[in-house]
């Protein structure tokens, strides 16, 4: 199951890479910074730094990388519990009892419990994906082009369907993401969509495009702020009650174990991800708990539950992407991307040929998962004032580094033009909800999907019924279709837990009301 | 607009958008298809072309709203995620940060990085609002000095500047 011969060459690689231990506390602080202000996502986050990456080894930039991923999952918490708004997606359900705590003045100790379900289901989730990566990448092996195609097709649909409330608007901009790929020269040799623009002759440049729609594209709405929020003034942060929080994890076994393994499960289908598993983990504790009428009133297990499907889906995603090659999501997207700039593939073969290198990675994950302990408690304390930086000082900042980032990743002004476009393509998606996450996926496979499709055509010989010859193909696509209907249940499900978690929270806002009154 | 007795909102902009989506989508498709007719040019990118224009065609549909369920929309909207975007003057705020940005980055190569950074980044701040003389002077010329500096460090390729 794991090469030991392997692990002892992936310890003697960390042992040497000293620049790469240099990166992980860095990383960590950006990861929570970033998340912690809302609006700013964990896509964002790492679509910012992604040029700096360029400069660096391999393996550094992807301890770089994970290590922002790793501190964004436990950022976006900090204000989802302190003042009610999720720092990112990933952490709305932490807002269900984490604000209710914070509102019965034991924010510490949400805080603590937050911090340790992170850290300890950060972890967990590393340790099973040390475990199964070979299995997974000599399972992946044996599949054809058509099976690569199925799966692509699939994690696109999902990404699509699941990144808004509209199917229809999703699937759309997953099929636009896919289109904007294939712009070039395809692999038979035909160039199609350039404008006669040279640039675009090996496609759009995908980290200009990237930054663009995940980050630039959506800072434009900040400019309407004067505040990236108006937050509630600054809690008192206890160092003593963080611990006891931290202490009180363990009082929910059960409830870090449940969190854990639907978030990997989650985070390791394509598209799906943390922002899904954290409300079908928060979900599933509230239907298998006691005590569940107190979920949505300051129940810790609620927290915890949130918390730790959060952090198991970044082993889980982290899964498919080196197995597969396919992201999640948006931030594994970007780290396909850091692994494209360094001419790396990810997949079975990169598993195979690599292993020492991916060992080296997910250990090192494991390291920033411990660290995230330390790192985050001493963030605590200056998260409360992250939220009040003034726009007009971070906006015209931010836009510059993604500029200039963009123009030392291209070499040319090209860099940032493509920015400036996809930045404007972006802003139209957020703005008409379409997810924008469909869009950069489909444009860093669109390339791969068609390859693969001319590939399955040439092997069977244009025979449609070649398909019935690929049971696996076959199975895949009736997932997709099953998934695709639970999807659809899921989104009713989950838009009846958040009108049902809002009208709680009303209510205890009322009863807050009613005892200051009093 | 009133359609079969009801009366419709319409979401212009959104149908714009939608608009220039197909229009795209539509040229791409012909641009491909004056290239060469061949399967191995169009084996994905023409049935996916016209599966994004029926798509289109769908998500016109719900750029048209009855004028009395937009209320009802309004009243249930809970969720804190949902996208909070501009309207009117703020839409006309970030429309001008956004031509801000487009024209420093055509102006990076004619007028040299630090100068167009500079002007974007005052631009940008009194978009925003800033309006005190001493932060306009130096926070510009900060993040352009930064910005210039750290990246000349960073990155093998030459940087077009005026003055830095």
């Amino acid at each position: 199951m794991m090469d030991l011969h392997a692990m002892m060459e992936a310890l003697h690689l960390m042992a040497t890479s000293m620049s790469s231990w240099g990166w992980i506390v860095p990383g960590l602080i950006v990861g929570l910074v970033f998340s912690a202000i809302p609006g700013v996502s964990i896509s964002m986050a790492m679509a910012i730094v992604l040029p700096m990456s360029l400069y660096m080894d391999f393996f550094p930039s992807v301890v770089f990388l994970t290590s922002v991923y790793t501190g964004a999952g436990f950022g976006g918490s900090v204000p989802a519990i302190l003042m009610n708004i999720p720092g990112s997606p990933t952490s709305y359900a932490t807002t269900f009892d984490g604000y209710a705590m914070s509102k019965k003045g034991m924010h510490n100790e949400a805080l603590g419990y937050a911090l340790f379900a992170s850290t300890l289901c950060g972890l967990a989730g590393y340790v099973l994906l040390l475990f199964v990566v070979e299995p997974m990448a000599n399972l992946v092996l044996k599949i054809g082009p058509f099976e690569m195609f199925a799966v692509a097709i699939w994690g696109m649909l999902l990404l699509g369907s699941l990144g808004t409330k509209y199917a229809t608007r999703g699937i759309l901009a997953a099929g636009l993401g896919v289109l904007l790929g294939g712009i070039g020269m395809n692999t038979a040799g035909f160039m199609r969509g350039t404008m006669g623009m040279p640039e675009l002759i090996n496609g759009i440049a995908p980290v200009p495009a990237m930054i663009g729609l995940l980050a630039s594209g959506q800072l434009f709405n900040l400019a309407t702020k004067d505040y990236i929020l108006d937050a509630e003034s600054s809690r008192e942060v206890s160092l003593k009650k963080i611990l006891a929080g931290c202490w009180g994890t363990f009082k929910f076994p059960g409830v870090l174990v449940r969190g854990s393994i639907i978030g990997i499960v989650i985070g390791a289908v394509p598209g799906v991800g943390a922002a899904v598993g954290n409300l079908i983990a928060y979900s599933e504790t509230k239907r298998t708990a006691k005590d569940s009428q107190t979920f949505g009133k300051g129940n810790p297990k609620g927290l915890v539950a949130a918390e730790s499907s959060v952090a198991s889906s970044e082993g889980g995603s982290m899964a498919t992407m080196l197995a597969l090659g396919i992201p999640g999501g948006g931030a594994t997207a970007i780290l396909l991307a850091a692994f494209m700039m360094h001419n790396i593939v990810p997949g079975p073969s990169f598993i195979q040929n690599q292993k020492p290198m991916v060992y080296a990675i997910i250990l090192n994950n494991m390291v920033q998962a411990v660290l995230l302990l330390v790192v985050g408690i001493a963030f605590i304390y200056a998260a409360c004032n992250v939220v009040r930086i003034r726009t007009r000082y971070v906006l015209p900042a931010i836009l510059v580094i993604a500029t200039l980032g963009t123009y030392a990743v291209e070499g040319s002004v090209s860099g940032p033009i493509t920015l400036f476009v996809f930045s404007i393509l972006g802003f139209g998606l957020v703005k008409f909800q379409y997810p924008v996450a469909a869009v950069v996926v489909g444009i860093l496979l669109g390339r791969m999907l068609e390859t693969e499709l001319l590939r399955s055509y040439q092997v069977s010989g244009g025979d449609l019924l070649y398909i019935l010859h690929r049971p696996f193909a076959l199975a895949i696509f009736a997932m997709m279709f099953f998934s695709l209907v639970m999807t659809m249940i899921g989104k009713r499900r989950q838009a009846r837990i958040e009108a049902e978690e809002a009208r709680m929270m009303r209510e205890l806002d009322a009863q807050v009301l009613a005892e200051n009154g009093r | 607009m009133r359609i079969r007795n009801r009366e419709y909102t319409l979401d212009w902009a959104h149908l714009a958008f939608i608009a220039v989506i197909a229009a795209y989508v539509a040229w791409y498709l012909l641009d491909a298809r004056s290239v060469s007719l061949a399967r191995n040019n169009l084996l994905l990118l023409q049935p996916l072309a016209l599966f994004i224009l029926l798509f289109c065609a769908i998500v016109v549909r719900q750029c048209f709203r009855r004028a009395d369920a937009k209320v009802e929309e309004e009243i249930e909207e809970e969720d804190p995620l949902a996208p909070t975007l501009p309207i009117g003057r703020e839409l006309l705020r970030v429309g001008l940060l956004g031509l801000a940005f487009g024209a420093m980055v055509f102006l990076l190569n004619t007028i040299g990085f630090d100068i167009a950074i500079w002007l974007f980044a005052l631009a940008a701040m009194l978009l925003c609002g800033e309006r005190r003389p001493l932060a306009l002077i130096i926070y510009p010329l900060a993040v352009a000095v930064c910005g210039i500096y750290g990246f000349k460090a960073l990155m093998p390729y030459p940087m077009p500047t005026a003055i830095l």
